[in-house]
């Protein structure tokens, strides 16, 4: 469900699924894992082909930024609508740094 | 058509056809055997009418001279008697061999009645001719003897004919055969011929007056049919015959024209001339003896060979029948070994396999199976059904295997679901009945997605009449997030109770703060209503935001989010404020309402929610909650849900209609 690129030394994971929900969460989370135990630490989360994350999603979205620890940063691009309003409402936009393209969170990340 | 029957069909057909066709073959062979058998009793039969006559024209000869009286006296009368004796045996061996060959000859019948009519005759003839003998002496009976002649040759005649009856009747085929049958009849006319003249010219030799004119006459015709009857012998000649025989014609027709004939022609000129011969009676009657005999020789020589050729014939056929029966045997035999062959090895093999096959098919499984042991396509298909049949055995013990592991796997959900159903019993006890806690009425509406939800929530009533109430939604749903929701239920509730001074902000950072971080997260709504000041405080922790529907209809959206519980540690919570008259409501629901989808895969969402409750703004709180129900599940369009489902209701009421209502 997930495809990657490496960008400056920043790894890009797409979400190729349009809903990243209870029966989907497993999968992510093993995917994510296998992504972050490769040893990248700068990450960006391109969701910009999903348009619902539930209650598990969030959670596996949140164990992934627990897993990279201090020194990892897992930035979220491409978030829009309900997904938006998720992070918002959970207030994750103050945990997660939220950009509106994969460009600007790639950008950040390797400055 | 079932194949045995095809195949036993067409076996038998062959059978049969190659049985007709030797049967036919059969049917000619003995038919030709038939002939062969008819031929050589005809021959036989005709062999010995052939000796008789020529017997018989010896006996007239010999009669013929004793009554004219030419031999002396007394002599001669033993040859008479002899040759009588002859002919009586002859005729009599005619008559045993017609006897015996009765079923090989067309007319035995007629045949033995001219035999008897013929020794009729001759019986008479003989006692004539006795009674003259004795009674008239030598010299006095030329009438008695020209009589003798004409009624013996008649006799002679009748044999002749009785003969040529059969010859008639059974005329051989074959070229030598019937070329020696050909000679036979003109070497009985030439020596009937030559017997004629023997006693005709004896006679004439013996007188001393001249013979008559018709005497001489009827000599000279039978040397002239001798003679014709010679150049017919002579013309059958060119037809390939045994050495025998032709040697036996050559010498006999050597003495004919070498002796007899020169000796026949001069007696005969000197006769019709007047003159006295120079050959006496005797030595003529002795001339033609000889020749007699070299004709007899030959006749029987023809005789033998005939014989020969015909028992060959009828060996051959006898040995042409018995080849053809004994192939008619081996094809019976072939034909019943092929019927046995097929039957053993085709077609029952092929019916044992087949009617396996069908049990096998009806899942008799435990059919035996036949034991062939070959390597044909029989014994292939016969290995193939072992195959197909252990496969099938396996396949029916895994079958078997996983029916078993499916009840097991039934017993194990049933008891599952048992304790489920139990949990959900208590989970649903946990949950506060609608009900009026001083000033304060609330009410809720719960919809586990399963039988047990990870929504839960309290009203709970502080001792001095504020009123504290929590909605959890534990992230997931299901077992897991249904037993952390009892936790959380149980945490909230403790608190609430045993920290009623408590900032709920504070209260919100300190359970985060202890939450363990491998359970789930969960979002909530803690408040806090105090009737007195009519102020109603809240924290919202990642929860959806709750709606405040005033009395005078208007509806307001509290608060714009929150760190849910048990996130991160990091979390700050906020309180949020407002005034809570009278008539005020406040709507808490977990996001199972707005995320619930329709079959298009859109959700209820939060615009809808606000539409609904803006347009039921008045309406009583049970016709709200039933409402929001009654909408869900038409979104749903079925009455299953995704994620659990929980709405909490509270209400201020007046101090009058509390005041009524005690």
């Amino acid at each position: 469900m997930l495809t990657s690129e490496l960008r400056n030394n920043v790894l890009v994971v797409r979400v190729a699924e349009k809903r990243v929900d209870a029966s989907k969460a497993p999968a992510f989370k093993d995917e994510m894992t296998q992504c972050i135990e490769s040893g990248q630490s700068q990450l960006v989360l391109d969701l910009s082909n999903v348009d619902f994350v539930d209650s598990s999603g969030l959670g596996a979205i949140v164990a992934c930024l627990k897993q990279l620890g201090p020194r990892g940063n897992l930035a979220i691009a491409g978030a829009k609508g309900a997904v938006s309003r998720l992070f918002t409402l959970t207030r994750m936009d103050k945990v997660f740094a939220l950009h509106d393209t994969v460009d600007s969170a790639v950008e950040k990340l390797s400055s | 058509m079932k194949i045995r029957h095809i195949l036993l069909l067409l076996t038998t057909f062959l059978g049969v056809a190659l049985l007709v066709a030797v049967s036919f073959q059969i049917r000619s062979q003995l038919l030709e055997l038939d002939t062969a058998q008819r031929m050589a009793a005809s021959n036989a039969v005709r062999e010995q009418l052939l000796l008789g006559a020529a017997a018989l024209a010896e006996e007239r000869s010999r009669t013929y001279v004793f009554l004219i009286g030419s031999s002396g006296e007394g002599r001669g009368l033993d040859e008479l008697m002899s040759a009588r004796q002859r002919v009586d045996a002859l005729l009599k061996a005619a008559g045993e061999e017609i006897g015996s060959k009765r079923g090989d000859l067309r007319a035995p019948a007629n045949s033995l009645a001219s035999l008897d009519r013929i020794d009729r005759d001759l019986a008479a003839l003989r006692k004539r001719a006795d009674e003259h003998l004795a009674a008239v002496r030598q010299g006095q009976g030329q009438d008695v003897a020209q009589r003798w002649f004409r009624e013996a040759t008649h006799v002679v005649e009748e044999l002749h004919s009785s003969r040529l009856t059969l010859l008639q009747q059974e005329r051989p085929q074959e070229p030598a055969l019937r070329a020696e049958a050909t000679i036979r009849l003109y070497g009985g006319i030439i020596s009937e011929s030559i017997a004629r003249n023997q006693a005709l010219m004896t006679g004439a030799l013996s007188r001393s007056e001249k013979t008559a004119n018709h005497e001489l006459r009827e000599i000279s015709r039978n040397a002239g049919r001798a003679g014709l009857a010679w150049d017919l012998v002579q013309s059958q000649l060119t037809t390939p015959l045994s050495e025998t025989v032709k040697a036996a014609v050559a010498s006999s027709f050597a003495h004919y024209d070498g002796t007899f004939a020169p000796l026949q022609e001069t007696n005969l000129t000197a006769l019709l001339s007047g003159v006295n011969p120079a050959l006496g009676p005797e030595e003529w009657y002795s001339v033609a003896q000889r020749s007699l005999l070299t004709i007899a020789d030959m006749q029987q020589r023809l005789l033998d060979s005939s014989r020969e050729r015909l028992e060959a014939q009828l060996a051959q056929a006898w040995q042409s029948v018995v080849l053809w029966a004994a192939l008619l045997l081996g094809g019976i035999a072939a034909v019943f070994a092929s019927v046995f062959m097929v039957r053993m090895r085709v077609v029952q093999p092929l019916e044992g396999l087949s009617s396996a096959m069908l049990r096998l098919a009806d899942n008799d499984l435990s059919t035996p199976l036949p034991r062939l042991g070959r390597k044909d396509e029989i014994g292939g298909m016969s290995d193939a059904l072992r195959v197909f049949k252990a496969n099938a055995l396996r396949r029916q013990r895994e079958q078997n295997d996983r029916q078993a592991l499916h009840a097991r796997l039934e017993d194990a959900y049933r008891l599952l679901r048992n304790d489920l159903e139990a949990a959900a019993v208590i989970q649903k006890t946990m949950l506060p009945a609608a009900s009026t806690l001083g000033l304060v009425q609330h009410r809720g509406l719960f919809r586990p997605s399963s039988l047990i939800a990870g929504d839960t929530y309290n009203v709970v009533q502080h001792r001095d009449g504020r009123i504290g109430f929590f909605q959890i939604d534990v992230a997931g749903h299901g077992a897991a997030a249904a037993l952390v929701s009892v936790a959380s239920h149980h945490t909230l509730s403790q608190a609430i109770l045993t920290e009623e001074d408590a900032r709920l902000d504070e209260i919100a950072a300190r359970i985060n703060r202890e939450w363990p971080e491998d359970l789930p997260y969960f979002t909530m709504i803690l408040g806090r209503i105090d009737v007195r000041d009519r102020r109603l405080t809240i924290v919202q922790a990642g929860h959806p935001s709750p709606l405040l529907v005033r009395r005078n209809g208007l509806v307001e959206v509290l608060g714009d989010g929150g760190f849910p519980v048990g996130m991160t540690h990091r979390a700050m919570y906020e309180t949020l404020e407002t005034d809570f008259n009278s008539g005020d409501r406040l709507l808490v629901y977990s996001d199972g309402l707005v995320e619930a989808e329709n079959a298009a895969g859109e959700q209820f969402s939060e615009p809808r929610l606000l539409q609904f409750v803006r347009e039921q703004a008045k309406s009583p709180t049970p016709i709200i909650l039933d409402g929001l129900d009654q909408a869900l599940r038409k979104w749903r369009g079925s009455e299953t849900l995704a994620d659990d489902v929980s709405i909490l209701m509270l209400e201020r009421l007046s101090e009058r209609t509390v005041d009524a209502h005690l």
